[in-house]
């Protein structure tokens, strides 16, 4: 199966530093894709790169195209999705007009539908879909940025730390949908802090520390590893600390 | 003072005050969008007065040139820009705005500028030019920074209301000029005397508004302007280009700039120059309507337009500086309400 998301060689830096220093990532189609890894390990850097809002060394391809010279808004319209971890919604619009405009490089028409689709996914936004977007609680403003962010009919979805900050509750159901969507066709590229509940639903998973993939492999055999799992999934071994 | 003067003296300052919330509206717009304090925005009311003068005169507005020549500077600059992945259907649609579409508006004016066409033609002709300059100024001027600070898009903004001022000067030359009357005759109620100008004055910022509002609250391009204000990142990762938001907010602000313009021209003679002076203004009401509310923007227009009208009756020697001194309780205001804020940062 050839990748939907093929990242080569990939340096971003933050002028003189190096935030992800040569690292490679495949996301192939229906994959739910996870990066897991401490705080400041630079999973944030490296989906924003992919994204191009960070100017990013070495080779990255979307549906085998070449994404280099690609600005942010073309990248959208091939496909390429991001929720980011600040979310980034139109604040003081409502809920209706947040998930509208995440459609404004899709048809008139099939945007409509698409709005039916995300609030069959969310029906807590249609309840709130005359809301302004800042006053929802931050579950509710969780899935709006993830409801905007399917308007635009992607193919991959990343999603940054989609359950920080959130309940417990409300995480469950936002990993549900995340497996969900790969069921409807959509890859997702998730990174998350909760690398236990990511492991659960993933296909493949990367272990990110200081910039660099320290390990890589199917996210079963990952969850199994016992460094990973002293270091990110809460049990302690004696001595299994790979940081 | 009688009644009478006091009326007169409101309804002088309502029909200023209107245009000066037009001109507050453009610039809170464009700032929200963009980040660019629009000085040159007086410059839009001068171009758009005094085409609309020349034309109705039966001369030939240099504006029509200038429209034509940014147009192919603006073309070089999306051929330098896309050097590296040129592909036919982009130079054909940057040939089709940027020379074809100010080319035949060129021919057109050039057609009609000997023989004094008829007012609804110069109004048409001098809009389309003054559009084609604000849209072609921000692609030369500002989309080239758009991700620098403020303080140097404030700097561009100063350039390019100089650049500007001096090819006025230019085109109009150093004398005044006044248009004919959009809607001439008048009538009189009670002690007060409306002219057909004043009255279209107040009918076309009345539409203007509303049209505004209807643009932003109901059309998809008017919530990705307001989108791209509230979140710049949001925006784009919805796909919406913020070159687009800088072009429509441009073309916005040079219309409402030259339709100013051509309505103040038959009121007062208007000089290549003048045009700052109004501009600023709009904005001291967008001041006050903190560069970001549009009602409080034209409720502070309408404000500054009659302060404006009873400063000049009384004290016609300080009318300028009453009207700027507006500004400084409310900067203290402000800036004792607002919490300090650090310098931006993107």
């Amino acid at each position: 199966m050839s990748a939907l998301l093929s990242v080569t060689d990939a340096h971003v830096a933050y002028g003189k530093v190096e935030a992800v220093r040569s690292v490679g990532l495949d996301v192939g189609e229906n994959q739910i894709v996870t990066i897991v890894g401490a705080n400041g390990a630079g999973k944030t850097t490296l989906l924003s790169a992919i994204m191009g809002i960070l100017p990013l060394k070495g080779r990255v391809a979307f549906a085998g195209q070449d994404l280099a010279r690609l600005d942010i808004e073309d990248r959208v319209a091939m496909g390429l999705g991001l929720v980011p971890e600040h979310r980034e919604l139109f604040v003081t619009m409502n809920v209706e007009d947040n998930l509208e405009l995440g459609a404004f490089r899709i048809e008139r028409s099939k945007a409509k539908a698409s709005m039916e689709q995300v609030y069959t996914l969310f029906p807590r936004l249609k309840e709130r879909r005359k809301q302004l977007a800042g006053t929802l609680s931050g579950g509710e403003q969780q899935m709006l940025a993830m409801g905007r962010a399917l308007m635009g009919a992607p193919k991959l979805l990343m999603l940054d730390e989609p359950s920080l900050g959130l309940a417990p509750i409300i995480v469950a159901d936002i990993f549900r949908i995340i497996t969900e969507l790969r069921a409807s066709g959509v890859s997702v590229l998730l990174v998350e802090q909760n690398a236990q509940a990511a492991l659960k639903i993933a296909d493949q998973a990367y272990v990110m520390e200081l910039g660099e993939f320290v390990l890589s492999g199917k996210a079963s055999d990952i969850a199994a590893n016992e460094a990973v799992a002293a270091s990110y999934l809460g049990f302690q071994h004696e001595g299994g600390s790979v940081i | 003072m009688n009644t009478t003067i006091m009326l007169f003296l409101l309804q002088d300052g309502i029909t200023n005050g209107a245009i000066y919330a037009l001109l507050g509206l453009a610039l809170v717009l464009v700032f929200a969008v963009t980040r660019v304090i629009l000085i040159p925005q007086g410059e839009f009311v001068t171009y758009g007065a005094l085409t609309y003068a020349s034309l109705a005169s039966g001369q030939m507005p240099g504006t029509a040139k200038l429209a034509l020549a940014m147009g192919i500077v603006a073309f070089a600059f999306d051929l330098f820009v896309a050097r590296k992945a040129l592909h036919g259907r982009l130079i054909v649609r940057s040939v089709l705005t940027n020379i074809v579409l100010p080319a035949i508006v060129l021919a057109v004016t050039l057609y009609f500028a000997g023989q004094k066409p008829p007012v609804a033609v110069c109004i048409a002709l001098s809009l389309l030019i003054v559009a084609m300059i604000g849209l072609f100024l921000y692609r030369i001027a500002f989309q080239p920074l758009a991700h620098t600070s403020v303080l140097v898009l404030l700097i561009a903004s100063v350039g390019v209301h100089l650049a500007l001022q001096g090819l006025g000067l230019l085109f109009f030359g150093a004398e005044g000029q006044r248009g004919p009357a959009v809607l001439s005759g008048a009538f009189t109620a009670g002690s007060l005397r409306f002219t057909g100008q004043s009255l279209t004055v107040y009918g076309i910022t009345i539409a203007f508004i509303v049209g505004l509002w209807l643009f932003f609250g109901l059309t998809l391009y008017g919530k990705a302007l307001r989108a791209t204000a509230v979140n710049r990142l949001g925006a784009r990762l919805a796909g919406i280009r913020t070159t687009l938001s800088g072009q429509i907010a441009f073309l916005l602000a040079s219309v409402i700039g030259a339709l100013s313009g051509i309505m103040i021209v038959p009121i007062t003679t208007l000089y290549y120059d003048s045009g700052f002076l109004i501009g600023l203004k709009g904005f001291v009401a967008a001041i006050i309507g903190g560069l970001v509310s549009y009602p409080l923007t034209a409720v502070a227009a309408l404000f500054v337009g009659i302060v404006e009208a009873f400063s000049s009756f009384y004290a016609s020697n300080y009318k300028e500086v009453i009207v700027f001194m507006l500004l400084i309780p409310v900067l203290l205001l402000r800036s004792l309400a607002a919490p300090a804020v650090e310098e931006e940062k993107d």
